[in-house]
C-alpha cells in the first residue's frame, strides 16, 4: 500500500517545503488578514453607496477615501502577499532546490505590511495621490520599493539556482512578475508623484500603470500557480502548451496597452482608446491559450482545483468582457457606471483572488505537512465565497445598467437615477456581508491549520498519514 | 486506502512530480522525434487566428486612429489640415469685444455708446462715426484732443490713441474691427471699414505722435 | 523557452515599450501644450484660478470626490452630457494643463462637474450641500467648525436646525477653498481642438 502511494508522489513534502514553512506561511497569513481588513472596508463602501451618510461624520471613512483604502489594501495587502508566497512557492518547487534568503523575506513580509499600513493610515488622514491602485502617500512608496526587492531577492535565487535549465510556464510567469512590478512602480512614481507630468497625461499615465498592475504583475502571479497545479493534480501535461510560449508573450507586450480603454470619450487623444481596442483584440490570444491549456480544469476534482476552476472560467470571461467593453457602442452605455466596478470585482475577486484560494489550498498542507484543520470550514468558505461573488458582481451589472441607461436619457434625474440603483445595491451590500464571512472563515481554518490553534479533531487524510510515516521510516 | 471514495477537502492529492512535470513539458516545447527541421513551423490554426487579430486591429486602427494626432479628439476625425484657412472672423462680433474691453471704450463712451453728455460725445448718430472713413480712422489710431463739435454738441475733452504709441497698440485688424462695429450699431447705418484701409491710412500718417485737433481732421475728405 | 537573458530583455523590453509609447508619447504630445491666445480677448485660456481655488482642487482630491464625480464632459453624440446641460463642447487635454492633479473621475454617481461653476453660483447652496448633506450625498460635518457668535454673524454661516442660541457653524478654511474651487469649475472656451466633428457625406470631400 506504501509503495504505491510512493510512487505517485502524493504531497511529496521535501525539504523545500519544511525550510520555508515560516516565512511562506507568513505571507499567505498576512494576505489573508490583509483580505478581512479589506472585505471589512469593501462592506463600508457597499453600504456607502446606497446610504450615503453612513460613516460621513468621520474624516477617515468618508467614501472617497474608504474607496482608495478598500482598493489598496485589497490589491497591495491581499493580492501581493498571497501572490508572492505561492509565487516564490512555485519557483522553490520547480527549482528544486530549498529556498535561500528566507529571512529576506520574513523582513521583505514584514517591512511591505508596514509600508501598507502606513499608506493606508496615509489615506485615511487625507494624504492620498488620488491615482488608482497607486493610492498610497508620496512618502511611503520608495518604501514599498525596498520592500519588494527584499521579497523577491528569494525568488530570483530559486530561479538562477535552478536545477534543470528548462523553465516551465509557472517559472515564467512568476519571474515577471517578480521581477517587472518594481519597474512599473518606480516608473508611475517618476512621472506621476516626483516629477508629475502636465495635464491630461496624468490620467493617462495612472491608467497605463493600473492596467500594468493587472497585465505584468497581478495576473502572471496567478496564472503561475493556475499553471502549476493543474498538471500536477490531474497528471497528464498540458494539451496545447507547445502555444504557451506565445500565450505568455502576448499579455506581456500587448496587455499594458489595453489600459487606455477607461479613456474613451475623454479629453485625450483619440489614438489611445483605439490602440486599447486593438490591443485587447490581440490580448484575446492570450486568454484562449490560458483556456485551451486549462480546460482539464472543468474536469478535475479536489478542493484547490475546484477554486480554480472558478478562478479560470471568471479570468476568461473577464477577457472577453473586458473586449466587448472597449468598444465605443458599448462603453457609451457602460462607462462611468456600476458595470466598471463589476468588471473589476470579476477579474480581481472572481478570477485572480479564486485562483489563488486554490493555490492557498494545495499548498498549505504541503508547507505544514498537516492537512487543513477543518474540512466543514473549507464548504462554509467555498459555498459563502462563490455565492458572494456572483451575487455581487449581478447586482452591480444590473444597477449599471440601470445607471447607464438612465444616464443616456437627459429627462431622468439623479434623485431617479438613485432610486432605480438602490435595490441592486443593497443586493451588492449583502453580497459583500456574504464574502467577509466567507473571508474570516478562511482565515479561521488557516490559522488552526498553520498554527495549530485548537487541532484538527478529525481523523487526517491518508494523504498525509501516509507521507509522515514515510518520513519516519526515511530518516 | 484501497478505495478512495469520495476525496478528502482537506489535502489535495498530487499526481506528477516536480521532476516529471518539467521535463514532460519541456518535451512538448523541445524539438519533437518525427521533426527534421531547425525551426518549427508555426500550426495553421495559429497563424489564422493570429492573422485575423492583427487584420481586425490594423483595420481598426488605420480607421479610428486619427493619424495619432493630439488634436483629434474624436476617434472619426481625420487631424485638422495645415492648409485650411482659418475661419473668418466676423468684425462686428471681433469689434464688439473690443469695444467693451474696461478701459478701452466703453469706459468712455458707454455700452449704449452715448457717452457723458459734457465730457464724452455720444457716437449715435455722430457724424464723425457715420462719415468720413479718413477722419475716423486718425481719430481711433491717434486719438483726438481740444474742442470738437459732434452732432452740434461741443466737447472739449482728450481721448488717446489706440493705435502706434498708445497703450493699446491695436493691430490694424482691432482698429477696423472696431470701427465697423460702431458704424452699424445703435442706429448707425455707415458701411464696413476694411484692414487695407486702416494700414494704409497708418502707413500714411507713421510720423504722427499727438493726437488730432477738430481743426487738423476737417481738413481731410 | 530555455534563455534566461533573452526572457528579462523581452521582460524589461515590453515595459519599455508600453512605457515609451503610451506614457512618454502621450508627454511628447501633450506635455509642453500651451494656453491658447486668443486675439480678439487679450487672453490666454485657460485662464489661471485664484490660489484658494486652487487650493479647493486639493481638497477635492484628498476627500475623494472623483470616486461619484467625473470632470470630462463627452461629445454630444456620445451620451446625453450636453443635454444635461454640463458642457457645449467635449473636455479637450487644454481644458486640464494648469490643474495640479486633474481629477477627471471614473464614474458617474453623481453628476459631471466640468462647469459647475457656470450652473452653479450660490455660495450657501454648495456650503449647505457639504454640510448636510442629502439622501443622495454624504455631508461633511468635518469641514465645518461650530463656535461662538463673535458680534455678528458670519455671512458663511450655515443654518443648521436646533443650532444653540449663540453659536454659529462656519466653514473652516478646506471648505472655503473647496467652494471656491467648485465655483471656479468652467470651461467655456471654444478652442479650435475642440470644434465639434461633423462626418463629411462623402468620403472624398474629407481629404482635401
Amino acid at each position: 500500500m506504501s509503495n504505491a502511494q510512493t510512487n505517485a508522489a502524493p504531497a511529496e513534502v521535501t525539504a523545500i517545503d519544511t525550510q520555508a514553512r515560516g516565512p511562506l506561511l507568513l505571507l499567505l497569513g498576512s494576505g489573508l488578514v490583509w483580505l478581512a481588513v479589506s472585505g471589512v472596508l469593501a462592506l463600508i463602501t457597499a453600504i456607502q453607496l446606497h446610504s450615503p451618510q453612513f460613516l460621513a461624520d468621520c474624516f477617515l471613512f468618508t467614501h472617497g477615501r474608504a474607496q482608495a483604502l478598500r482598493e489598496t489594501a485589497f490589491v497591495y495587502g491581499w493580492l501581493a502577499n498571497a501572490g508572492l508566497g505561492l509565487a516564490l512557492w512555485v519557483l522553490g518547487r520547480l527549482g528544486g532546490e530549498p529556498l535561500r534568503g528566507l529571512n529576506w523575506v520574513v523582513v521583505g513580509t514584514l517591512a511591505w505590511n508596514l509600508g501598507v499600513t502606513c499608506g493606508l493610515i496615509g489615506i485615511a488622514v487625507g494624504d492620498t495621490t488620488t491615482f488608482a491602485l497607486l493610492q498610497m502617500p508620496r512618502y511611503v512608496q520608495p518604501f514599498l520599493v525596498f520592500s519588494y526587492a527584499t521579497l523577491s531577492i528569494a525568488g530570483v535565487l530559486a530561479w538562477s539556482g535552478r536545477r534543470a535549465d528548462a523553465m516551465y510556464a509557472s517559472q515564467w510567469y512568476a519571474v515577471a512578475a517578480i521581477f517587472l512590478f518594481p519597474w512599473l512602480l518606480m516608473a508611475a512614481q517618476a512621472v506621476l508623484l516626483w516629477w508629475p507630468v502636465r495635464g491630461v497625461v496624468q490620467p493617462i499615465a495612472a491608467g497605463w500603470y493600473a492596467q500594468s498592475v493587472w497585465s505584468l504583475w497581478l495576473a502572471p502571479l496567478a496564472l503561475a500557480i493556475l499553471y502549476y497545479v493543474l498538471p500536477k493534480v490531474t497528471g497528464r501535461t498540458l494539451p496545447t502548451y507547445d502555444w504557451a510560449p506565445l500565450g505568455f508573450w502576448t499579455l506581456i507586450f500587448v496587455g499594458t496597452w489595453t489600459g487606455g480603454r477607461h479613456l474613451i470619450g475623454g479629453p485625450v487623444p483619440a489614438w489611445i482608446p483605439t490602440i486599447a481596442v486593438v490591443a485587447h483584440s490581440l490580448v484575446l490570444f492570450h486568454y484562449l491559450v490560458v483556456a485551451l491549456n486549462c480546460r482539464g480544469l472543468l474536469a478535475a476534482s479536489g478542493t484547490g482545483v475546484g477554486f480554480m476552476r472558478f478562478g479560470l472560467v471568471a479570468y476568461v470571461l473577464f477577457g472577453a468582457l473586458e473586449f466587448l467593453a472597449s468598444f465605443r457602442g458599448i462603453a457609451a452605455h457602460a462607462q462611468f457606471t456600476f458595470i466598471e466596478p463589476a468588471l473589476q470585482q470579476l477579474g480581481l475577486y472572481g478570477a485572480l483572488s479564486m485562483i489563488f484560494f486554490g493555490g492557498i489550498y494545495y499548498a498549505v498542507p504541503r508547507l505544514t505537512n498537516r492537512a487543513w484543520a477543518s474540512g466543514s470550514l473549507i464548504g462554509g468558505h467555498r459555498a459563502l465565497v462563490m455565492t458572494g461573488i456572483v451575487i455581487s458582481i449581478l447586482a452591480l451589472i444590473v444597477a449599471g445598467k440601470a445607471q447607464g441607461g438612465a444616464l443616456l436619457d437627459p429627462k431622468v434625474s439623479f434623485a431617479d437615477l438613485f432610486d432605480r440603483v438602490r435595490g441592486p445595491l443593497l443586493a451588492h451590500t449583502a453580497a459583500q456581508a456574504v464574502l467577509l464571512a466567507a473571508n474570516l472563515l478562511l482565515l479561521v481554518n488557516f490559522l488552526r491549520s498553520a498554527c495549530c490553534f485548537g487541532g484538527s479533531t478529525e481523523a487526517a487524510p491518508a494523504l498525509f498519514r501516509t507521507s509522515a510515516t514515510e518520513e519516519a521510516h526515511a530518516s | 486506502m484501497s478505495t478512495p471514495s469520495q476525496p478528502d477537502p482537506r489535502a489535495d492529492q498530487a499526481v506528477f512530480s516536480d521532476d516529471k512535470l518539467l521535463a514532460s513539458h519541456e518535451a512538448i516545447l523541445g524539438p519533437q522525434p518525427d521533426e527534421k527541421g531547425k525551426y518549427r513551423l508555426l500550426p495553421l490554426n495559429l497563424l489564422f487566428i493570429f492573422s485575423s487579430m492583427i487584420f481586425f486591429g490594423g483595420t481598426y486602427l488605420g480607421r479610428y486612429s486619427g493619424y495619432f494626432d493630439a488634436r483629434v479628439f474624436n476617434e472619426g476625425a481625420m487631424p485638422p489640415s495645415a492648409n485650411v484657412a482659418a475661419a473668418p472672423v466676423d468684425p462686428v462680433v471681433a469689434g464688439k469685444k473690443l469695444y467693451a474691453i474696461p478701459g478701452a471704450c466703453v469706459t468712455c463712451h458707454q455700452p449704449n455708446g452715448a457717452g457723458l453728455p459734457g465730457a464724452f460725445p455720444t457716437l449715435v448718430n455722430s457724424e464723425w462715426v457715420t462719415g468720413s472713413e479718413e477722419r475716423l480712422v486718425r481719430i481711433v489710431l491717434h486719438g483726438v484732443a481740444g474742442p470738437i463739435k459732434v452732432a452740434g454738441v461741443d466737447y472739449n475733452s482728450a481721448m488717446p490713441g489706440f493705435g502706434p504709441g498708445g497703450g493699446f497698440n491695436w493691430s490694424d485688424d482691432k482698429v477696423a474691427a472696431v470701427i465697423t462695429y460702431i458704424r452699424q450699431e445703435w442706429g448707425n447705418k455707415a458701411g464696413p471699414v476694411t484692414t487695407e484701409k486702416v494700414a494704409a491710412i497708418r502707413a500714411q500718417e507713421a510720423a504722427r505722435k499727438t493726437p488730432w485737433t477738430s481743426v487738423e481732421l476737417e481738413k481731410l475728405p | 523557452m530555455k534563455n534566461g537573458p533573452l526572457l528579462f530583455t523581452g521582460l524589461f523590453l515590453a515595459l519599455l515599450i508600453s512605457f515609451g509609447g503610451l506614457v512618454l508619447g502621450s508627454h511628447g504630445q501633450l506635455g509642453r501644450m500651451a494656453p491658447y491666445f486668443d486675439d480678439g480677448d487679450g487672453t490666454a485660456f485657460p485662464q489661471r484660478v485664484s490660489g484658494l481655488a486652487a487650493r479647493g482642487q486639493l481638497v477635492y482630491a484628498d476627500l475623494g470626490c472623483a470616486s461619484c464625480h467625473t470632470q470630462q464632459v463627452r461629445r454630444p453624440d456620445f451620451g446625453s452630457d450636453k443635454a444635461r446641460g454640463w458642457g457645449e463642447r467635449q473636455s479637450v487635454a487644454r481644458d486640464y494643463i494648469h490643474q495640479a492633479r486633474p481629477q477627471i473621475g471614473a464614474a458617474r454617481i453623481g453628476p459631471d462637474l466640468t462647469n459647475l461653476g457656470g450652473r452653479q453660483k450660490s455660495e450657501e447652496a454648495l456650503f449647505a450641500l457639504l454640510h448636510e448633506g442629502s439622501a443622495r450625498h454624504p455631508g461633511y460635518k468635518f469641514l465645518f467648525e461650530t463656535r461662538d457668535v463673535a458680534g455678528e454673524a458670519s455671512p458663511r454661516a450655515v443654518k443648521v436646525a436646533g443650532a444653540a442660541a449663540g453659536r454659529e457653524t462656519v466653514p473652516t478654511e478646506r471648505a472655503r477653498a473647496l467652494v471656491a474651487y467648485l465655483l471656479s469649475l468652467n470651461t467655456a472656451y471654444d478652442y479650435p481642438e475642440a470644434k465639434p466633428f461633423v462626418p463629411v457625406a462623402k468620403p472624398a470631400e474629407a481629404k482635401k
